[in-house]
């Protein structure tokens, strides 16, 4: 099995500040890969990196996607390489329907498979198929239809920036067998999350401090170190000693 | 002259197919019709309870439409108006009395595909009566070339517990210059619902003034528009609504997106002048939302084609 993604000492800043530094990562084809980090970490600025989006130009760095270097490409040319990204806070449209909004990413187009996708995230089509994406959706529900919309589009590579937020805790057994669907259909899924209990599906995980990745191994290994050292670390806006932390534990 | 006529009737067709009607609909004996090519009555059709007066004037017809009372009308009634040539004016003046406890949906559209200096001018009086309803919709069509000047203008009354919604939608082609303006009254119980919706590109022009008066008790009022403006076009939007009655509910929703060297104004004014009353009002003038955008992107679509797909659906 191959690597997907491979990013090379990124670097992104916003106004002076580096939001990502020294950044590299290598992610595996048809694994589910975490990223977990607490809030202000640089999860969702990693995302909108790699999907090329306006504002997120790294200063440094590459990104090399199935063999190709990115870097510069557009938001459609890495869509159209296969490249896909469920924001965290989705998007409103106004009078843009559930289903042409789920339609825009389709190959084929089919409501059979408008109606899959709307069933894989738990929502019943036909109450929701004609409903518009805009702010009459509860926040939930709008997660769900951006995971719907992601799913049916059948991505090499999906990034699901926090996919279970805002999604209540007993549909969250629902949203990690979709993340799991993912992955059986084929795609390889970079999940970012700052919940240890949504970590533990993926295949490999990579802690996230401070715009860096410290640590890396099984979701069990993070997940414990997240839970031991995180929570009760000072770092927040030091990543450094953070760091040093985790070379002395070596 | 009759093969004329026709050619001038299969033109009208053609083109009121192009802005996204359904030509089927003045050959079916249920739909009411009315074709108006320039100032001549190419074609008409009535059905029971709703009468249909056309008179040839110099530059247009005079239409008057009559909903009986008690009469519901099934089909929505279609209407084509258009100029064929590249000039003209037509000047269209149409009353429509929807009688007490009537009511009927109609469906305009108004076709100018060669249009290179076209003025066409329309005068609505709208009555409605009591228990009634009546919903109007006009769709324009012009070429691409940006020659027509639009003159819609609707005066109104709603009456008791009555409804009156129209709807304006100019997406095809270049605007020209447009000017619509809207002053209907509304009585006790009353509904009104105004909606505009127009695509601005180039040097065009809009000019858009919606006025509502809530003048009997717990009647209803909103205006919603949405202007989408590119190149070097301009738009201005008044929006009113204006409360003198007890319980009686406004609400103005205007957004303008603009593009380019595209330049918007949007002013709502509202007035209350019964405590008892209640008008809100929210206008945004802005950029296209690069949120929006990317996120179609994200799922594989141009840019363009993107922008195609947000402001298609904000004026859908
Ligand atoms: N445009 C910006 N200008 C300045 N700082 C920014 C900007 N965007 C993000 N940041 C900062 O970058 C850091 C990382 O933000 P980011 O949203 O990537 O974090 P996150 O890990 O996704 O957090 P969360 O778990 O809350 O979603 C935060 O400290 C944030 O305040
Ligand atoms: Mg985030």
């Amino acid at each position: 099995m191959g690597t997907i993604l491979e990013i090379e000492d990124l670097d992104l800043k916003k106004g002076n500040k580096y939001i990502i530094k020294d950044f590299n990562i290598e992610i595996e084809q048809n694994l589910i890969s975490v990223i977990l980090g607490v809030n202000g970490a640089g999860k969702s600025s990693l995302a909108y990196v790699l999907m090329g989006l306006s504002g997120y130009k790294p200063e440094r760095g590459k990104i090399i996607f199935k063999g190709k270097d990115i870097t510069n490409c557009s938001v459609t040319e890495r869509a159209k390489a296969g490249m896909t990204l469920a924001w965290q806070t989705p998007a409103n449209f106004e009078g843009l329907t559930v289903r042409e909004y789920i339609e825009i990413g389709m190959k084929n187009k089919s409501l059979f498979s408008v109606k899959e996708a709307l069933e894989k995230v738990a929502l019943d089509p036909v109450l929701y198929m004609n409903r518009v994406v805009d702010k009459s959706l509860s926040g939930g529900e709008r997660k769900r239809i951006e995971l719907a919309a992601v799913y049916a589009m059948h991505p090499d590579l999906v990034i699901l920036d926090e996919p279970d937020s805002g999604i209540d805790i007993l549909s969250l057994e629902n949203i990690k067998k979709l993340i799991l669907d993912f992955k059986e259909n084929g795609s390889t899924v970079l999940l970012i999350t700052h919940r240890d209990e949504v970590a533990e599906i993926g295949d490999k995980a990579f802690l996230m401090c401070n715009g860096k990745i410290i640590n890396e191994g099984s979701p069990a290994e993070i997940s414990d170190f997240f839970k031991d050292e995180c929570s009760k670390c000072d770092h927040k806006g030091a990543p450094e000693k953070s760091l040093a932390k985790n070379e002395r534990s070596e | 002259m009759a093969t004329k006529i026709i050619d001038e009737y299969a033109e009208m067709m053609k083109a009121y197919e192009q802005s996204g009607g359904k030509v089927g609909e003045f050959s079916n004996p249920n739909v009411p019709s009315i074709v108006i090519s320039g100032n001549k009555v190419l074609g008409k059709n009535e059905v029971k309870g709703l009468i249909i007066e056309p008179t040839p004037t110099k530059d247009g017809v005079d239409v008057k439409i009559t909903v009986k009372s008690g009469t519901k009308i099934l089909y929505p009634m279609a209407l084509c108006f258009g100029v064929l040539p590249k000039e003209g004016t037509q000047i269209i003046n149409m009353e429509a009395y929807i009688e007490d406890n009537a009511g009927m949906n109609a469906i305009s559209h108004c076709v100018f595909p060669n249009a290179e200096h076209i003025v066409h001018k329309m005068r609505y009086k709208v009555h409605i009566g009591k228990h009634s309803f009546f919903r109007y919709k006009e769709i324009h069509f012009h070429g691409d070339k940006g020659g027509v000047e639009v003159v819609p203008y609707t005066e109104g009354t709603v009456g008791e517990d009555s409804y009156f919604e129209s709807t304006f939608t100019l997406k095809e082609g270049r605007v020209g210059k447009l000017d619509i303006k809207y002053n209907v009254d509304v009585e006790k119980g009353g509904k009104l619902e105004l909606y505009s919706k127009v695509w601005a590109k180039d040097t065009d022009e809009v000019n858009i003034e919606e006025k509502g008066n809530l003048k009997g008790e717990e009647a209803k009022a909103l205006i919603k528009s949405r202007v989408v403006l590119e190149g070097n076009s301009h738009s201005k939007v008044v929006s009113v609504v204006n409360a003198s009655a007890p319980y009686s509910r406004g609400h103005v929703d205007c957004m303008e997106v603009v593009r380019d060297n595209a330049v918007a104004e949007a002013v709502p004014i509202v007035g209350v002048s019964n405590e008892l009353a209640k008008v809100t009002h929210e206008a945004a003038i802005g950029s296209l939302d690069s949120k929006e955008i990317e996120t179609l992107q994200a799922r594989g679509l141009t840019e363009e084609e993107a922008i195609k797909v947000v402001v298609g659906a904000l004026l859908k």
